[in-house]
């Protein structure tokens, strides 16, 4: 304990020389923009700007790196918020219920409860890397295939009792999402699938063209569909800043998420992006007003963000104490260590302890300024909004579009994104729900490939889901996730009918 | 946009670098020169990496790059560009639609050979133009620290126990791992049980949890597992044992009496139909760059080794290389 606050001590001495804050302040600004420009996500920035690292010495280059990592973090949701596209694909669910609120007029709100939730949980996911790395990195290890397999399999189940709609739609929309997550190389044996012969669909169908697609281009055409007269969102100043009664909604959500994304962060293999699809569930659950989820819900928004960011923190924890990669981004840093020369591993915290410990004490530096930076802006940013739509939609056109080329540099995904965009306009007119379609997308390739890992470790034995003490728990988990949604339409269902019989009986009696 | 620069013109130089950080548009070609001569080409020359950055064949070809610069041994920007996707199929496409082109050249690693075998497409090496092979590196058999087995023979008698008993941490299917797995069991009859998780990284997290019993790693990956007891390893799979102090106590599969060789080579080839003269501008650069204090000193701290394939028997390196991994391709039933 002692000895941590002591290196923590020589960690901020380290990240406080001038240089240092330098890149720092510069890595959560890219971060934050290109968390914020769909289609570059963190970890490819982060892979863009590895190169330029070269000069510069090993602890300022890994301190920028990691700017940009959590910085994305905060950077996504602005474009979720206001534009409906997920900057990054960790927020996606903030895409589903920021941009509710943002035709609400409220913006601001959720831009700011994302920022606080984020630096929060940031922050608490980084003192609790202060202390307990080591023991926390052999309980990440613990988790394999087999609870994988499980985690990815609530996330989906967990997607029918999202949105409003019937849960049945909902299932049968992520099934509609593995089925497009089916194209592609084979993850097991490599061979190709559904791919037509076509070289371009040889890599599968990203997540991103599907997501920019069915939510962002959708939206626009679903909008301008009707003929435009319309009024701006009309947004009150007040409205853009947090009141006092959201701050008592979304405490406890940002604590739920915060805690929940550093869980799970910390498992290798799973990263931001299912920590944000589960926090979102988990606070529906546990929400007093589950049906504002999906039509707005602040404390979701909240949830998923706080989640995010803690868990794009705690996947450095696995990184720093056994050099493995906890997610894609920490997978990047570790390439800078190896481009560095610095050889990453079990003995990194031992051998390289300046460079562990100014890393992070950076991200309580980064955090800080970060939280600095969105506050005042959040408000300004929901001011675009006032903007009328018919000006609007071209510029949000343009941002998907190149988001959708941005991702694989061909205009094979700009097609893809147009394609995707007509699907989730029919989804729209048909009124099906569109949020399960790209959580299958995101978690199929997790949850495919992890089963089938499963079963070749247990050497086709089911038994594998039930033996594992961590697994165990998560299968009842999933099993109540599903039978939950259909216990509840059973007794709505007995209460109607109950209701009708009595109506009955009350005119036979007339 | 960026122009032509004379070839030596050092003031340029840097503004060059940032242009070639941006564009790396090829560049017009000056003239021909006479035949066999070394001659530089013009401008920004790219290096096509089919890896993310950090990945080990992207590490050396910057190594590489930075240290052909900085000695100048070539003056003309070297950019490394990363071209992922189709397990390097879009690198090396973007190559061989560069016919005669003098500013890229290609990082030779093994999916250059294995990919056209595995998914059955016609095959690249024979397109490219050689240039080098100058980068080998070993492999090491490790298992769990507390696995019974003592040396490479126990742990052969323990998979022969129970078939597909032994289960080996993969990278992906058809990827190095998996030829070293298809390899022992030719050597030794005993049956594996190969599971791919998603890459290198997921292979070693799955081996730390002790998820799995058996993993194939490179010296540089292996040490910092042998220092802190997380790995035991039983063997290494070249001819000789490795001379440094951290490994020279690790016996040779051979020496045990299983004759399974392999490992990984890296080097250069360039798109089809290129100049001779740039090829021996490739081939004398090389040269230079293995002698280099620079390229030593890295080469001896990634654990790796530096024998120059040159570019007078790169085609039959070339084609031998194919044929061995086309054998065990086939043995495993992996090719198409």
């Amino acid at each position: 304990m002692i000895d941590s606050l002591v290196s923590l001590g020589q960690g901020f001495a380290i990240a406080l020389t001038p240089m240092n804050l330098l890149f720092i302040f510069v890595g959560v600004c890219l971060g934050q923009l290109i968390g914020a420009l769909p289609g570059l996500g963190p970890s490819a920035g982060m892979a863009l700007l590895l190169p330029i690292t070269f000069g510069i010495p090993p602890a300022t280059a890994i301190m920028m790196l990691a700017g940009i990592m959590y910085g994305g973090m905060y950077g996504g949701t602005l474009t979720s918020v206001l534009v409906n596209v997920p900057g990054e694909a960790a927020s996606v669910m903030t895409a589903v219920d920021g941009h509710r609120l943002a035709k609400q007029g409220r913006a601001g709100a959720a831009l700011s409860v994302s920022a606080i939730g984020s630096f929060l949980a940031g922050v608490g996911a980084v003192i609790a890397l202060v202390f307990v790395t080591p023991p926390l990195a052999e309980f990440a290890l613990s988790f394999s295939s087999p609870e994988y397999f499980l985690l990815a399999t609530l996330g989906i189940t967990a997607t029918a009792s999202i949105g409003s709609g019937s849960p049945i739609k909902a299932i049968l929309m992520a099934v509609f999402g593995l089925m497009i997550a089916l194209v592609g190389t084979d993850p097991i044996l490599g061979s190709a699938r559904l791919t037509f012969g076509s070289t371009e669909l040889l890599d599968g169908i990203d997540f991103l063209p599907v997501a920019i697609g069915i939510f962002g281009i959708a939206e626009v055409l679903a909008s301008l569909e009707q003929s435009y007269d319309s009024e701006p969102i009309k947004t009150r100043l007040k409205d853009m800043w947090l009141s006092g009664k959201d701050w008592a909604e979304c405490r406890i959500a940002i604590l739920r998420g915060g805690v929940l994304g550093f869980l799970i962060g910390l498992m290798p293999g799973a990263g931001p992006t299912v920590a944000a699809i589960l926090a979102y569930v988990t606070e529906k659950r546990f929400s007093r007003h589950p049906e504002r989820f999906g039509n707005g819900a602040l404390d979701g928004v909240a949830a998923a963000e706080s989640a995010n960011n803690s868990a794009a923190h705690g996947a450095l924890i696995p990184m720093l104490a056994l050099g493995i990669p906890g997610s894609a981004s920490t997978a990047v840093l570790l390439a800078a260590l190896v481009l560095q020369g610095i050889r990453p591993g079990p003995t990194l915290l031992v051998e390289q302890a300046d460079l562990v410990w100014g890393l992070i004490a950076s991200m309580f530096i980064g955090n800080v300024i970060l939280l600095v930076l969105n506050l005042p802006l959040a408000p300004l940013f929901a001011a675009l909004l006032r903007i009328p739509y018919e000006y609007l939609a071209p510029g949000i056109l343009v941002i998907s579009l190149v988001g959708a080329y941005a991702t694989t540099l061909s205009l094979f995904s700009v097609g893809l994104t147009l394609f995707f965009g007509m699907v989730g306009y029919l989804m729209m007119k048909a009124d099906l729900p569109r949020a399960p379609v790209v959580l299958a997308v995101v978690l199929a390739s997790l949850m495919e490939s992890s089963l089938r890992q499963s079963l070749m470790l247990s050497e086709g034995s089911l038994s594998i889901f039930v033996q594992r003490p961590l697994s165990a728990i998560l299968l009842l988990l999933v099993i109540a996730s599903l039978l939950l949604p259909l216990m509840s339409m059973f007794t709505r269902h007995r209460a109607r009918r109950r209701s009708r019989n009595e109506q009955q009986i009350s005119i036979a009696t007339k | 946009m960026h122009t032509t620069g004379s070839i030596s013109s050092r003031c340029n130089r840097r503004l060059m670098m940032m242009g070639a950080a941006v564009t790396t548009a090829a560049l017009m070609l000056g003239v021909q020169p006479g035949f066999a001569q070394g001659k530089a080409p013009t401008g920004p020359i790219e290096i096509t990496s089919g890896t993310s950055p950090g990945g080990t064949p992207d590490v050396l070809m910057r190594r590489a790059a930075k240290i052909l610069n900085d000695e100048k041994i070539i003056t003309n920007p070297l950019v490394v560009q990363n071209r992922t996707g189709g397990s390097w199929m879009v690198a090396a496409n973007w190559v061989l639609n560069k016919k005669g082109d003098a500013n890229t050249v290609l990082t030779v690693a093994q999916p250059i050979l294995t990919t056209p075998i595995t998914t059955g497409q016609p095959t690249l090496y024979d397109k490219l133009t050689p240039i080098s092979m100058f980068i080998q590196g070993d492999l090491l058999i490790a298992v769990q620290p507390n696995s019974p087995a003592k040396d490479f023979k126990g742990f052969i008698d323990l998979a022969k126990q129970r078939e597909r008993g032994i289960k080996v941490a993969g990278a992906q299917a058809g990827s190095t791992d998996h030829m070293v797995t298809g390899l022992i069991e030719k050597a030794s009859g005993a049956k594996l049980n190969y599971v791919p998780f998603d890459g290198g990284g997921a292979a070693a997290t799955a081996f730390l949890g002790g998820n799995v019993d058996m993993i194939v790693l490179p010296p540089s990956e292996a040490l910092p597992l042998i220092k802190s007891n997380k790995a035991k390893v039983l063997a290494v799979l070249s001819e000789k044992r490795r001379t440094e102090p951290e490994f020279k106590d690790i016996p040779t599969a051979k020496e045990q009496g299983y004759d399974i060789l392999w490992g990984q080579s890296w080097g250069l080839a360039g798109p089809p139909d290129m100049d001779p003269a740039l090829v021996k501008f490739w081939d004398d650069a090389i040269q230079k760059l293995v002698a280099t204090d620079a390229w030593k000193a890295m080469v001896k701290e990634m654990f790796l080794r530096s024998e120059v394939v040159p570019a007078s028997q790169a085609k039959a390196h070339f084609v031998e290389l194919h044929n061995q991994h086309l054998a065990v391709l086939k043995d495993l039933g992996l090719a198409k």
